[in-house]
């Protein structure tokens, strides 16, 4: 899969990310409407996504892949409970429009904002995060910085072209009446699976 | 909205008696403050952050041409295809032979000023295109055939009902007026543009020079889309987007989501560096190809703002609107009067001005009434005021003023001894008009004669000035500890005589001896404020004149707008080999009156928090506060002299009264004090104390009419109270 850089981590100051920071990161995504679930291992995480699925009465899930997802086993398990899953480039494609859930993993977290760093060059990276109404990301929740600045200068050392986004929770607009409200042309739930364990 | 020929007073009315606009306004107006201040808690030290952002773009615009280079150099090294535009019409030429070789004809837009500054959807339609707003906001206007009315929330102007009747037009079915219910139909809806349109048009908050990259910080998400779904990509920023290096980009992102939206960060702030894969069908199957991608570079004027050394400027501003949600002006009347054809509020008129000309800038920029409120806020650290007065002085050296006013300025305001003669002549004319005691509606008192004042009642001018009572208040104290010299202004010498009394008694209380020059005059802000920097520089010189003889230490005046123009005099005259020195001289020599009394206060050790004395509340003049800084001060005054200080809400909003403001925007003017009225109100307190004689005069009129019970004194005259109270119990 096309990406910005394929190597992310190696570019975080040392000493400059860590767990530590997870509590704050959880508290200012969810002030930003973010849904967060912080779990031990990449198994539990795939118990959380069908979950979602089951209570939000999914049927159609298109998943572009990471390490975590992997290791979760997110496409036998929604294979398994009978949900319809897709996970190359063009039937994500064809079915990202019409798909419930879309699943990705994402590069690190900011506490300050309680924001996550999605790597979306290639095109089913995007697809995935901006066509279905629901949208669950992977973390992995030692992968957090403190700052804003941190990010843009992780961002500045990896960067050089492609596509990048920083995401603070699902779409909104304020623009009827001033009235705060979610999901406009993204997605309009955002869910944060921040997993502890390395796979 | 008639651009042409436009009634700024009658448009005024209209939108005071618009009832959606006023309440969400209104409500936005209100919440913005608290939002902001709960978005910049974690974010470190705010000003520094200003400070540097201030910094950045200033080094930036200086070196523009060569940023600029770089960005096309990195940005065309990665694939994009950068285009240089002059004006909007090389914009939509370029887009139309984009479009003609592409057989492309559905445009799909994000949110962007610049196109709307060159009327870009409207073009493309001519042209035949199909062309999809697709930001909530500007869908919804360009539903109702409006201008955005504001930098971030363009449809702020309507209510939920005329949303839903747009919408249901739009829509061919009943969409019921509730706002989420609206906003997930809006979103099915145009779901299909957005699959279906072959270029996506944004525009950019940043531009990143080092790597030709731009960034996009949306709420909704469509920015997104318009560059994920359609083939082509275009995008149109103008040169101040331009920053050097990604870590800029995220020094301004600490900033603009905080100041904009009171957001830690948008839900959405994107980076995109050349062009991205895009996947199309052909022949029923998606195949994966490279994304077109298209900067446009829009001047239309810019590079001339760049280059000139006081406009340059505006660079620094990155579109967050904070101005607008803390202009009083703006907070009644929003975007479509205190605006021009794209950009609203202060820094609006200034980048109508510089973008659309003189001439739309001349038809609203008196609505600033030069509060300063938006300069405590703006990220980029602007003197919007400032910069407005400058295009004013620019305009006065074009085209002159009218005639009415030319005549005046020659023959009165130049001229001490003929105005100060009419004023008196006022004061008997006007007798059966003034009702009881002093009251006045007048802030820069000279305007009365500019014909401005039929909406009102006239100033009530004293009986006898200041001038003519001097001799009997002066005392000289026994050993003085220095000679001060009392620069009254026109307000305190014919208007609040008994002020100029108080300061000369607190003044000789800590030990100065006090002279007044009788031969001092107007000193000169009404003029300046028209742009005749001529005129002002004869009233310098007579004003100078009447000082240097007194030898003083010190020069003192009670009305902060009066210590910035005698403060200015070193530099209004310092092409002047005569006066040079000498105006260089006096304005070292200018204090305002309550930091200066602070001082000997403090030196004295008597700013101590006393008692017996009444309740008061403080009115903060906008000038006092932020041009000359000094607020603290005059409530230790008002505490040391006895006084229960009760803080009113919002205590430095502007009263609403300045200058040819208040005489021309009458109900305005009126509504904003009408607020300064409730405020003091609620407090309950017995005095609404300010330091400024201009604010006392418009205050002073709100009182009469609403609030008959509280009584409004300078801080001279609680102190010379409360010396009075001393000097009887002592
Ligand atoms: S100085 Fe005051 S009136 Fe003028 S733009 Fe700024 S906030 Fe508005
Ligand atoms: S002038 Fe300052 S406050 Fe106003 S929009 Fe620009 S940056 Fe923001």
């Amino acid at each position: 899969m096309k990406k910005t850089s394929n190597d992310w981590r190696s570019h975080f100051a040392p000493g400059g990310y860590g767990v530590h920071l997870f509590p704050e990161f959880e508290k200012r995504a969810k002030d930003a409407a973010t849904e967060v679930f912080r779990v031990k291992t990449p198994q539990e995480g795939a118990d959380v996504v069908l979950e979602l699925a089951r209570s939000a009465g999914a049927r159609k899930v298109v998943s572009v892949t990471s390490p975590l997802q992997q290791a979760a086993g997110i496409e036998a398990a929604c294979k398994a409970a009978g949900i319809e899953f897709y996970g190359d480039r063009d039937s994500i494609a064809e079915h990202a429009p019409t798909a419930d859930i879309g699943i990705s993993g994402v590069e690190f977290g900011i506490a300050e904002s309680g924001s996550v760093c999605q790597d979306v060059y290639a095109i089913e990276s995007r697809l995935v995060s901006t066509l279905p109404p629901i949208h669950i990301v992977f973390l992995d929740s030692n992968l957090i910085v403190a700052g804003i600045s941190d990010a843009f200068e992780i961002i500045a050392k990896v960067f050089d072209r492609g596509y990048v986004t920083l995401i603070t929770g699902p779409s909104r607009t304020a623009d009827i009446e001033v009235v705060l409200t979610i999901g406009v042309h993204g997605p309009i739930r955002l869910v944060v699976i921040a997993v502890d364990e390395k796979p | 909205m008639a651009e042409q020929n436009r009634n700024i007073r009658k448009e005024i009315k209209e939108k005071m008696q618009q009832e959606p606009l006023q309440v969400n306004l209104g409500k936005f107006v209100e919440r913005y403050p608290v939002l902001r201040a709960a978005a910049m808690e974690n974010a470190g030290d705010v000003e520094a952050l200003r400070e540097a952002i201030k910094k950045m773009k200033a080094d930036t615009v200086n070196r523009i041409e060569e940023i600029a280079d770089r960005f096309e150099a990195e940005a065309t090294k990665r694939g994009v295809n950068v285009f240089r535009a002059a004006n909007g019409e090389e914009v939509v030429r370029y887009i139309l032979e984009l479009a003609g070789r592409h057989g492309a004809k559905k445009v799909v837009k994000s949110k962007s000023m610049a196109t709307e500054e060159i009327d870009l959807t409207r073009h493309l339609r001519e042209h035949g295109f199909q062309v999809c707003e697709s930001d909530m906001g500007e869908w919804i206007i360009d539903l109702a055939h409006h201008r955005p009315s504001h930098m971030v929330l363009p449809a702020i102007h309507l209510s939920r009902f005329q949303v839903s009747e747009l919408f249901s037009k739009e829509m061919g079915r009943e969409i019921q007026p509730d706002i989420s219910y609206m906003i997930h139909s809006a979103r099915d809806y145009l779901r299909k543009d957005f699959l279906n349109a072959d270029i996506g048009i944004t525009g950019a908050n940043v531009g990143i020079a080092e790597t030709g990259t731009i960034v996009l910080v949306t709420n909704e998400g469509n920015a997104r889309f318009a560059t994920t779904l359609p083939r082509i990509h275009v995008v149109l920023m103008g040169y101040e987007k331009l920053v050097p290096k990604i870590t800029d980009a995220g020094l301004i992102l600490r900033m603009l989501p905080r100041a904009a939206t009171g957001q830690l960060l948008t839900s959405y702030t994107t980076l995109i560096g050349g062009p991205t894969p895009v996947m199309v069908q052909r022949e029923g199957r998606w195949v994966e190809e490279t994304r077109e991608m298209h900067v446009i570079l829009l001047d239309n004027n810019r590079l001339k703002a760049a280059n000139d050394a006081r406009f340059k400027e505006v660079y620094q501003c990155i579109r967050c609107g904070s101005c607008l949600n803390v202009c009083p002006v703006y907070g009644i009347v929003g975007g479509h009067v205190f605006g021009g054809h794209t950009y609203a509020g202060g820094i609006g008129a200034i980048l109508t001005a510089l973008i659309s000309g003189m001439s739309d800038f001349e038809k609203f920029h008196e609505l600033c009434i030069g509060c300063y409120r938006c300069t405590e806020v703006c990220p980029g650290k602007i003197d919007i005021p400032g910069l407005i007065e400058e295009l004013r002085v620019r305009a006065v050296k074009e085209k002159g003023l009218p005639f009415i006013t030319r005549q005046l300025f020659d023959n009165v305001m130049a001229n001490r001894k003929v105005f100060h003669s009419l004023l008196r002549a006022a004061s008997v004319a006007m007798k059966p008009l003034a009702s009881g005691t002093n009251k006045t509606l007048i802030r820069h008192l000279p305007l009365f004669f500019s014909g401005l004042a039929k909406d009102r009642s006239l100033p009530a001018i004293a009986e006898r000035p200041f001038r003519d009572r001097a001799a009997d208040v002066i005392k000289r104290p026994e050993n003085p500890i220095g000679r001060a010299a009392f620069f009254s202004g026109c307000t305190m010498d014919f208007v609040l005589p008994d002020t100029g009394e108080s300061i000369v008694k607190v003044l000789q209380d800590v030990g100065y001896e006090v002279v007044f020059p009788m031969g001092q005059t107007c000193c000169g802000k009404p003029v300046s404020a028209m742009g005749d920097l001529e005129t002002t520089r004869k009233i310098a010189r007579i004003n100078l004149e009447a000082f240097e003889q007194v030898q003083a230490d010190v020069i003192i005046s009670g009305c902060p707008t009066c210590v910035e123009t005698l403060e200015s005099y070193g530099e209004l005259l310092k092409d002047d080999p005569k006066w040079r020195d000498t105006a260089a001289a006096f304005s070292a020599k200018v204090r305002e009156f309550s930091s200066f009394v602070a001082g000997e206060y403090e030196k004295q050790g008597r700013m101590q928090k006393t008692t017996g004395g009444p309740s008061v509340t403080y009115h903060d003049s906008c000038h006092l506060k932020r041009v000359l800084g000094v607020y603290t001060e005059p409530r230790r005054l008002i505490e040391a002299a006895g006084c229960e200080l009760r803080e009113m809400k919002d205590p430095d909003k502007c009263c609403g009264m300045a200058g040819v403001f208040g005489l021309k925007y009458t109900e305005l003017s009126m509504k904003i004090l009408g607020q300064k009225m409730q405020n003091i109100k609620d407090t309950g307190a017995e005095i609404v104390a300010c330091a400024c004689s201009g604010c006392m005069v418009q205050i002073q009129g709100g009182l009469d009419k609403q609030v008959p019970n509280v009584r409004m004194k300078h801080v001279a005259d609680i102190l010379a109270e409360s010396i009075e109270r001393r000097k009887n119990n002592p």
